[in-house]
């Protein structure tokens, strides 16, 4: 493909999904059936679209386009490079299920009219801040996606959704708030918020660490980092699952994704290693890990143990982002596509737990495990991915991270990522093993005479909703299994991009 | 002279013909008054129009009326600033008053329809006037008239509340002309002269002469503008006046009146005081610290509301505030700044008033309690609003932004990052209270518990125009911005 040809398509990739919005929202008061059917077809090609870049990501393109300037020197531009297909491409292709997911999931649900459109605007503008070219684009989609997805958030209309989205949104705010702090320092010290411009910010002052800090907080916000996570925990339970897989899977990531291009194309690796920044991020990063795992521990409510585990597995990410070394970058973009399989699939799992027991409770578990063999078992092979057993995505991502660390001569932190999987075993077999092992109603099998007579009725949510869960489970499977797949090969090759400054 | 050499004049007469003639045509021919207000308006837009065309062909256009030069005659200027300001005065006012034509069936007793028109010609004549002079004396004249219809039309409606709020707005106000004649007389006994140019050009030499008689004109005009402007601590008038008044007149004052009058302060410190002065006295130390209270203070108080038109009107003092801290902080990025949120200020808040106005027409409920619902039968109004809010938050895609962003680069660029701090502490307190009263709308749980009148065509039509230009100087801010650097550059 052709430079123009590649601006057409992120051009469509973004806007696409915007446009068909309204579409979408009035063609739901002609039949649900068509609504359903163009909301899966509008993510599908965008996700086939996103696809379609690859062959220029292969060859190492790079391409960076200015759409108009809102104000001389401040532009709207996209790019794409090899960090923004990774995250479009896993975005996309999880949207696509998610959606899927959604047409049986929500079916019973109230106001779906607006759950649709707003699901898909989010995705436009998810895509909008990957393929963003410099850091004010990527604020606007930012904030964009931020402030729709809160209807995403209080879609229950409860009185708990709404408290929880009242946090979501001031949050959201503040945080919108810190980035064009942030933002405007860059442009006020270097002219420039391109992302094509190379390090923008060369050497370290008062002014250049304020700005490091408020997309600290800006991004970290949005990533869960301690101690911005307070909205976190709150927000994404209350939302339907699709929604939570989404928030949790996709949503989170863009925060990180944020980091990244501020530490790598705004600043540079050296430059906050030799200013010592680079241990502010560390710092937090031990703290989010540590502390998310702990919470989760007591958490009773399914969704909202996986909300703090959530927050603990994007540690990971940031812990990865302050080691700054070839291995830590990989595992940490291997890690944003580890957790966003491994978290799609937990929230979609609970989601069809929910949606076909009414269950949340964990300790009303026991037994679910016979009657939603599949569900269970996809679940149980994302627990298993989380806690890092091999040969399932997350070891991988955990081995790729501690080898990190070591090159970088810090082993406390293989040993932080080490307590943090103990802790991950003790928060997810509580939920796996009573669900296969245990009867419902609480007795222990072995009480019985003979507990093998008792039948449950197998009660699987609808193929559809199988469908998505089996997917996920899959590639949480397949691209553990060894380091030649191809999920693994692109982080490394954004990892080289990132690390060389971006001159691949 | 061609007849278009008469511009900076006739747009101003166009409008006092229009404001004298309409209570006759009211009268007469009832039908007919509506139109020709609005033909009037048009005719001023165009005017308007062709000086821009030809101030950025040929440069500044100076206009003596009757042909008597100054110091004797009365002269009119139309430069880039000027003409940005008459642009936005006239095109609101147009807006306004096609909203103003179906909401005041509902809001005024029918005899006083005609002389509301005169009221609002008056109002909009005066403040091209003040835009375009560059005579002090003038200025005081079109001020009075200002301030006159500015009184007349809060408290046309005859209630109690009303006739109170234009009273007290009527004493401070003149007050305010007060001290600004005082000031004038200060200035005319130093120099001899009253003409914008000549004064400027005068003053370098008399500063010295007479130093203290132009700090306290300096002083007596922060007073009488700060007054006018709502300049925190003198805003104690403008919450009740703007919140009382029928909601097109609220959306004149809190869109256009407030602001015409910053910028004259403005023209003042920079066309008539020279540079010099500034380092005698620290007047935008003075008006940027006022300023920044004002966004603090501002938005404190309208938290504590509990009436959607008076919370309205406690967000225009601290959004006034970000226009002054324009002024504030003597930097051309500054200015821009402050220009742009006159302008994307004039269009939001009067939008606002619009909706606050279509919810009283239709529902009749003025408390933010009570708006709890009111999404799922008026969507649009409260969509509007929406849009409205997150202008003033500045959410990007918004207006709101834009301005927000000049300001902080200039504050950045003079280097105090505190003031930055200051603007995004102000626009954090404008989300605590512009979004609760969003959710509620959208989100209630119960349903609307009060009656619902369907909406006019021509009401929703206006606010469907202002969330268009709401997301338009947000998006598609270079024309304008480019307009203001060129206008900005010749100050500095």
């Amino acid at each position: 493909m052709d430079n123009t040809t590649v601006i057409t398509v992120l051009i469509l990739i973004v806007v696409l999904p915007i446009i068909i919005t309204p579409i979408i929202f009035y063609s739901s008061r002609v039949s649900e059936k068509l609504r359903n059917g163009l909301a899966v077809v509008t993510t599908a090609i965008t996700f086939l679209l996103t696809l379609s870049l690859y062959p220029t990501i292969a060859r190492g393109g790079v391409v960076q386009h200015t759409l108009f300037e809102i104000l001389p020197n401040l532009e709207i531009s996209l790019r794409l490079d090899v960090l923004s297909f990774c995250l479009a491409v896993l975005s996309s292709f999880i949207w696509f299920l998610c959606t899927v997911y959604s047409i049986d999931y929500m079916a019973k649900e109230h106001a779906t009219s607006r759950y649709y459109p707003v699901l898909i605007f989010t995705l436009g503008s998810c895509q909008g801040i990957f393929f963003a070219g410099d850091l004010f684009s990527l604020f606007v989609f930012f904030e964009l996606m931020s402030l729709i997805a809160y209807i995403l958030v209080i879609h229950e209309e409860t009185e708990e959704a709404l408290k929880a989205g009242y946090k979501y949104l001031v949050m959201t705010i503040i945080g919108g708030l810190a980035l064009f702090f942030g933002i405007i320092i860059i442009f006020e010290l270097g002219g420039t918020v391109s992302l094509g411009a190379g390090e923008i910010i060369q050497e370290s002052s008062l002014l250049a660490l304020l700005a490091f800090i408020c997309f600290l907080i800006g991004f970290g916000m949005k990533a869960g980092m301690f101690p911005l996570h307070v909205w976190l925990p709150d927000a994404h339970p209350v939302a339907p699952s699709p929604a939570s897989a989404l928030l949790s899977g996709i949503m989170l990531k863009t925060g990180a994704y944020g980091l990244m291009r501020v530490i790598f194309d705004v600043f540079s690796p050296e430059l906050l290693q030799s200013s010592g920044w680079d241990k502010i991020l560390g710092a937090l990063a031990v703290i989010t890990i540590l502390l998310g795992s702990a919470v989760a521990l007591t958490q009773i409510d399914i969704k909202r143990r996986l909300a703090y585990s959530s927050i603990s597995q994007l540690g990971y990410v940031l812990l990865g982002l302050s080691v700054l070394n070839n291995n830590a970058v990989i595992g940490a973009v291997f890690h944003i596509f580890s957790h966003a399989f491994m978290k799609s699939t937990l929230f979609l799992a609970a989601g069809s737990i929910i949606y076909m027991t009414g269950k949340r409770r964990i300790d009303e578990f026991q037994g679910i495990g016979r009657q939603m063999p599949v569900t269970m078992g996809c679940f149980s092979i994302a627990a298993l991915a989380m806690i890092g057993i091999p040969p399932l995505n997350g070891f991988l991502s955990k081995w790729t991270l501690a080898l990190g660390c070591l090159d970088a001569q810090m082993p406390f932190y293989v040993l932080v990522l080490l307590i943090s999987s103990l802790l991950n075993a003790l928060y997810y077999l509580p939920i796996m093993i009573p669900a296969f092992f245990e009867l419902p109603g609480g007795s222990n099998p072995s009480g019985h005479n003979n507990h093998h007579d008792i039948k449950l009725k197998i009660k699987e949510a609808s193929p559809r909703m199988l469908s998505a869960m089996i997917i996920l489970a899959l590639c949480t499977f397949f691209f553990g299994l060894t380091p030649n797949n191809i999920v693994y090969a692109l982080s490394r090759l954004a990892a080289a991009f990132l690390l060389l400054g971006g001159t691949l | 002279m061609g007849f278009a050499d008469h511009f900076p004049a006739l747009i101003v007469v166009v409008l006092f013909i229009a404001a004298f003639v309409s209570p006759l045509l009211f009268r007469w021919v009832e039908k007919a008054t509506a139109p020709f207000v609005i033909a009037a308006l048009v005719a001023a837009l165009i005017m308007t129009t062709a000086l821009l065309v030809r101030v950025q062909q040929s440069g500044p256009v100076l206009y003596h009326m009757g042909g008597w030069a100054p110091p004797w005659g009365i002269e009119f200027k139309a430069d880039l600033l000027r003409i940005f300001i008459l642009l936005i005065v006239i095109s609101v006012s147009l807006w306004i008053f096609i909203y103003a034509v179906r909401d005041l069936k509902h809001e005024l007793k029918k005899e006083v329809t005609g002389w509301y028109y005169t009221l609002f010609a008056l109002l909009v004549g005066s403040m091209t006037g003040m835009a375009l002079t560059n005579d002090l004396f003038n200025l005081f004249v079109l001020m009075e008239i200002c301030a006159i219809a500015a009184c007349a039309i809060i408290s046309i409606k005859e209630d109690r509340e009303c006739l109170e709020a234009s009273f007290k707005y009527l004493i401070l106000s003149a007050m305010g002309t007060g001290c600004f004649l005082l000031g004038v007389a200060m200035l005319y006994m130093a120099t001899g002269y009253l003409n914008y140019s000549l004064l400027q050009l005068e003053l370098v030499e008399t500063l010295t002469l007479y130093p203290r008689n132009i700090f306290a004109a300096a002083a007596l005009f922060i007073v009488a503008f700060g007054t006018k402007a709502a300049l925190f601590p003198l805003h104690v008038w403008l919450p009740d006046a703007h919140a009382s008044a029928p909601s097109p007149s609220s959306a004149m004052l809190s869109g256009l009146v407030i602001k015409i009058y910053a910028f004259a302060l403005f023209l003042i410190f920079y066309q008539v005081f020279p540079r010099e002065l500034l380092d005698l006295i620290p007047l935008n130390e003075i008006i940027l610290w006022l300023a920044s209270l004002g966004t603090m203070f501002g938005s404190i108080y309208a938290m504590l509301q509990t009436d959607l038109k008076k919370m309205l009107a406690y967000s225009s003092i601290g959004q006034i505030g970000y226009i002054f801290m324009g002024i504030g902080f003597d930097h051309n990025l500054a200015l821009i700044g402050g220009f742009y949120h006159i302008m994307v200020h004039a269009v939001t808040k009067a939008m606002l008033f619009m909706v606050a106005g279509v919810i009283i027409y239709s529902t009749g409920v003025r408390q933010i309690k009570d708006l709890a619902g009111i999404g799922r039968v008026l969507p649009l109004t409260m969509l509007a609003f929406t849009i409205g809010s997150a202008s003033m938050i500045g959410i990007p895609g918004t207006g709101g932004l834009i301005s927000k962003w000049y300001l902080s680069l200039s504050a950045l660029e003079i280097g105090r990052p505190f003031f930055v701090l200051i603007i995004l502490a102000s626009s954090l307190l404008n989300a605590i209270y512009y979004m609760p009263i969003v959710i509620s709308a959208f989100m209630h749980q119960e349903d609307f518990q009060f009656k619902v009148k369907p909406v006019p065509f021509f009401m929703q039509a206006a606010l469907v125009v202002g969330m268009f230009f709401i997301v338009i100087f947000g998006i598609f801010s270079k024309p304008v911005v480019t307009l203001l650097e060129q206008a900005v550059i010749s100050l500095f």
